[in-house]
C-alpha cells in the first residue's frame, strides 16, 4: 500500500469511527418526541437581534419574534444596530415605534457582532438571553420549546436550537439543507454526550448566570459563538440541545459567499482551538475534550488531505496522459467502459467509502426524523455530489488564513 | 465518561473494515477463478482447433473459418489478467500462475497460427511477439503497451502476443532463446522477422509493420489499459 492511500485509510477509519460512535449514542438515548405541554414557568426573556446592514431580512426576523407563542410581558426584543449603513435603522425604528412594549431599537458605532451582543446583555436584566441573527426566523413555538428544554435539563446553562435552511431553492441551498439536517442529528448526539461544539448565532439561549460567571462575548476571531461554547466547557457549564425549538436561517446562495462564511467558521475553529488547546485530549473536559475537539480537527485535516490526494492524482494522471499522447502519437479517445462486474472497482477503499456514505445517509434520515423535516431526493443527491468539491475550498482557505495569521472576514 | 462506548465504536469500526477487506478478498478470489475458467475454456478451444486442423490438414482451409485462432478470447483474457495484476500485485503467486498459463496459451496459439498459415496460403496473418517486463527494468513498456493496444483496436485482425520476459516458464524461455531476443526491453518480433528493440511511436510502429495496410480497420479505435 502506498503512503498516500495509507493516509486516506487512516482518515476513513477515523471518520467511520466517529459516525459509528454517534449512532451508538443515538441507540443509547433517543430524542424525546414533540408534545403540546407548556413550561411550568415563563421566565423573562430578552431576544437580542444584532444587525449590520440587514435591511432585507430584519423585518421578517422581527415578525417571527412577534409571532412567538410566549407571554408578551415576559419577552423583550432588542434590535442592536451595529452601525448599519443601509436601511436597517429605519426598519428597526419603525418596528420599535409600532411595538413599543416589546421591541426596542438601539444604535451603536460599528464594533463587530460580539460588541452588539454585549451591548444587549448589559442593557437587559432578563433571566434568559436569546440571540437571533437578523437573517433567521423562529418557529412560533420555538421559545416555548426552549423553556421546556430548560425545565427538562435543569443543569443546562445554554441551549442550541434545531437549525433548518429557510427556502432551499438552488442546488447550493439544497446541499446546505441536507448538511443542516444531519447537523440536527449530530447536535442532538453531542447533547447526549454533553459535548455540544457551538452555540450558533440563530436562536441560542443563555441563562443570565452564564455571563455573570464567565464574562461577555469576545471577538474570538469572528466566531464569538464558538468561543463562548469552548469557554463554557472550560468552566464546566452544561449546554443542551432543544431539538424541538426550530429556527430557519437563510444560507449563502453563491459559492463565493458560502466559501467566505465557512472559511470564517473553519478558521475560527482552528484559531479557537489554538487558544483552548489545553482542552484537547484532556479527560477533565469529558467527551468534548476527548472526542469532539480532536475529531473535528482530524476531519478538518482529513478533508484537506483527501482533497489534495485526489487532486494530485487527477493532475498527475492528466499530465501523464498528455505526455503519453505526445510521446506515443496515439490519439486521445474515450475509454470504453466495461459492463461486467469483473472490471468494477472493488477495492477495500470503495467498500469503506460506501459504508461511510451509508452511515451519513442514516444520519440524514435520523436528522429528518428528529427535526420532522422532509428532504427531497434531489437535495440528498446535491449534497453527495457537491459537498466534496466545495468543502476543500474553505478548508484550504481557513488553513492558509490560520498559518498566515490572516483575519477572516464576515462578508 | 463512558469508555465502553469508545471501545464498542472501535470494535464495530474495525468489524466494518474487516468486512470490507473480506468482501474485496472474496471478489478477487472470484476474479482469479473466472480467469482460470476462461483459460481452461480457451485451452479446450485451442486443442479443438488444433485437432480440427490435424484432421483436415490442408484439404479444406475454409472449414477452419476465417478466424481459426481465438484472438478475441486471448485479448479479453489479457484485459482480465491486467485487472488481477492491478488488484493483487504482479508478484502474487496466483497471478503469476495465471500469467504462466496465459503465456502458454499464447505460445500454443502462435504455433497453431504458424502451422495453419503455412498450409492455408490464403491466410496471411499479421502478428507481433511483444516482450515486456514488470520488474522495473523497462521504463518504456507502459508507453509501448498503449501503442500496441491502439493498434490492436484499430486492426482487429492484428495479433499481439505479449510476454513477460522474466516469467519463469520454460516454454517461454525456449521461445526467447529460439527468437534470439536479448534483455533490451521492450522488444518486438513482427511476422517472424528479426527482433526490434526499444520504444516505437505509433507512426514508427506503422512503418515497421507495412502489412497493416492489408488489414481491415475499425472506424474508431478506443483505448484500454494494456500490458
Amino acid at each position: 500500500m502506498e503512503a498516500g492511500s495509507f493516509g486516506i485509510y487512516l482518515f476513513l477509519f477515523m471518520g467511520l469511527y466517529f459516525e459509528v460512535f454517534m449512532l451508538i449514542t443515538f441507540i443509547e438515548k433517543r430524542p424525546a418526541a414533540r408534545n403540546n405541554s407548556l413550561p411550568k414557568r415563563f421566565p423573562t426573556v430578552a431576544m437580542l437581534v444584532p444587525c449590520w446592514n440587514e435591511e432585507k431580512t430584519l423585518g421578517k426576523t422581527l415578525d417571527s419574534l412577534l409571532a412567538l407563542s410566549y407571554p408578551a410581558d415576559k419577552l423583550s426584543i432588542m434590535v442592536i444596530d451595529d452601525g448599519s449603513r443601509d436601511n436597517t435603522a429605519a426598519i428597526g425604528k419603525e418596528y420599535a415605534a409600532k411595538y413599543p412594549q416589546q421591541i426596542s431599537y438601539h444604535y451603536k458605532e460599528n464594533g463587530g457582532k460580539y460588541t452588539a451582543l454585549n451591548y444587549g446583555i448589559t442593557h437587559t436584566d432578563a433571566e434568559v438571553i436569546g440571540c437571533l441573527d437578523a437573517d433567521s426566523f423562529v418557529a412560533q413555538d420555538g421559545l416555548i420549546e426552549m423553556m421546556k428544554a430548560f425545565e427538562a435539563n435543569p443543569g443546562a446553562m445554554a441551549l442550541t436550537p434545531a437549525m433548518k435552511v429557510f427556502r432551499a431553492r438552488s442546488v447550493l441551498e439544497m446541499m446546505q439543507a441536507v448538511e443542516y439536517t444531519f447537523g440536527i442529528f449530530y447536535k442532538k448526539m453531542f447533547d447526549n454526550i454533553q459535548a455540544i461544539n457551538v452555540l450558533p448565532g440563530p436562536f441560542s439561549m443563555y441563562k443570565r448566570e452564564v455571563f455573570d460567571k464567565i464574562g461577555l462575548f469576545r471577538h474570538a476571531h469572528n466566531t464569538e459563538d464558538m468561543e463562548i461554547t469552548f469557554r463554557m466547557h472550560s468552566h464546566k457549564l452544561q449546554i443542551a440541545n432543544a431539538h424541538n425549538a426550530v429556527v430557519y436561517t437563510t444560507v449563502p446562495s453563491t459559492v463565493r459567499a458560502l466559501v467566505k462564511q465557512r472559511t470564517r467558521w473553519s478558521q475560527g475553529f482552528l484559531q479557537n482551538s489554538l487558544d483552548y488547546k489545553y482542552m484537547y485530549f484532556n479527560p477533565r473536559f469529558g467527551n468534548f475534550g476527548l472526542l469532539v475537539l480532536p475529531f473535528a480537527l482530524l476531519l478538518f485535516v482529513g478533508g484537506l488531505y483527501s482533497a489534495f490526494y485526489v487532486l494530485s492524482r487527477l493532475i498527475g494522471g492528466l499530465v501523464a496522459r498528455v505526455l503519453n499522447i505526445q510521446s506515443t502519437g496515439v490519439p486521445l479517445s474515450v475509454p470504453t467502459p466495461h459492463v461486467e462486474w469483473f472490471f468494477l472497482n472493488t477495492s477495500m477503499m470503495t467498500f469503506v467509502i460506501i459504508a461511510i456514505m451509508s452511515l451519513t445517509l442514516v444520519a440524514i434520515v435520523l436528522g429528518q426524523r428528529i427535526a420532522q423535516n422532509k428532504l427531497s431526493i434531489v437535495s440528498i443527491v446535491c449534497y453527495f455530489a457537491l459537498f466534496g468539491f466545495v468543502a476543500p475550498l474553505w478548508l484550504a482557505r481557513a488553513a492558509w488564513g490560520t498559518l498566515t495569521a490572516r483575519e477572516s472576514s464576515w462578508r | 465518561m463512558n469508555f465502553s462506548r469508545y471501545a464498542l465504536a472501535f470494535v464495530i469500526t474495525a468489524a466494518i473494515f474487516g468486512t470490507a477487506f473480506y468482501i474485496t478478498h472474496r471478489l478477487d478470489a472470484q476474479r482469479v477463478a473466472d480467469i482460470r475458467t476462461a483459460e481452461d475454456t480457451l485451452s479446450i478451444d485451442l486443442l479443438s482447433t488444433q485437432t480440427q486442423f490435424e484432421l483436415l490438414g490442408s484439404l479444406d482451409c475454409s472449414a477452419l473459418g476465417t478466424q481459426p485462432i481465438l484472438s478475441d478470447e486471448l485479448n479479453s483474457l489479457a484485459a482480465r489478467l491486467s485487472v488481477a495484476e492491478q488488484n493483487l500485485g504482479t508478484d502474487n503467486p496466483q497471478v503469476v500462475q495465471l500469467k504462466k498459463q496465459y503465456s502458454l496459451l499464447e505460445i500454443r496459439d502462435y504455433l497453431l497460427l504458424q502451422q495453419i498459415s503455412q498450409k492455408c496460403k490464403s491466410l496471411k496473418p499479421v502478428y507481433i511477439l511483444y516482450f515486456y517486463s514488470n520488474s522495473g527494468d523497462c521504463a518504456d513498456c507502459a508507453r509501448t503497451g498503449d501503442v500496441l493496444t491502439y493498434l490492436r483496436q484499430t486492426y482487429p485482425d492484428l495479433r499481439v502476443y505479449s510476454f513477460d520476459y522474466h516469467l519463469d516458464l520454460s516454454a517461454l524461455q525456449t521461445l526467447i532463446h529460439l527468437k534470439k531476443v536479448t534483455n533490451t526491453l521492450p522488444a518486438f518480433i513482427v511476422n517472424n522477422r528479426a527482433p526490434v528493440y526499444g520504444f516505437k511511436t505509433l507512426e514508427e510502429m506503422q512503418t515497421l509493420i507495412p502489412e497493416l495496410k492489408t488489414l481491415a480497420t475499425t472506424t474508431s479505435a478506443t483505448s484500454t489499459s494494456s500490458r
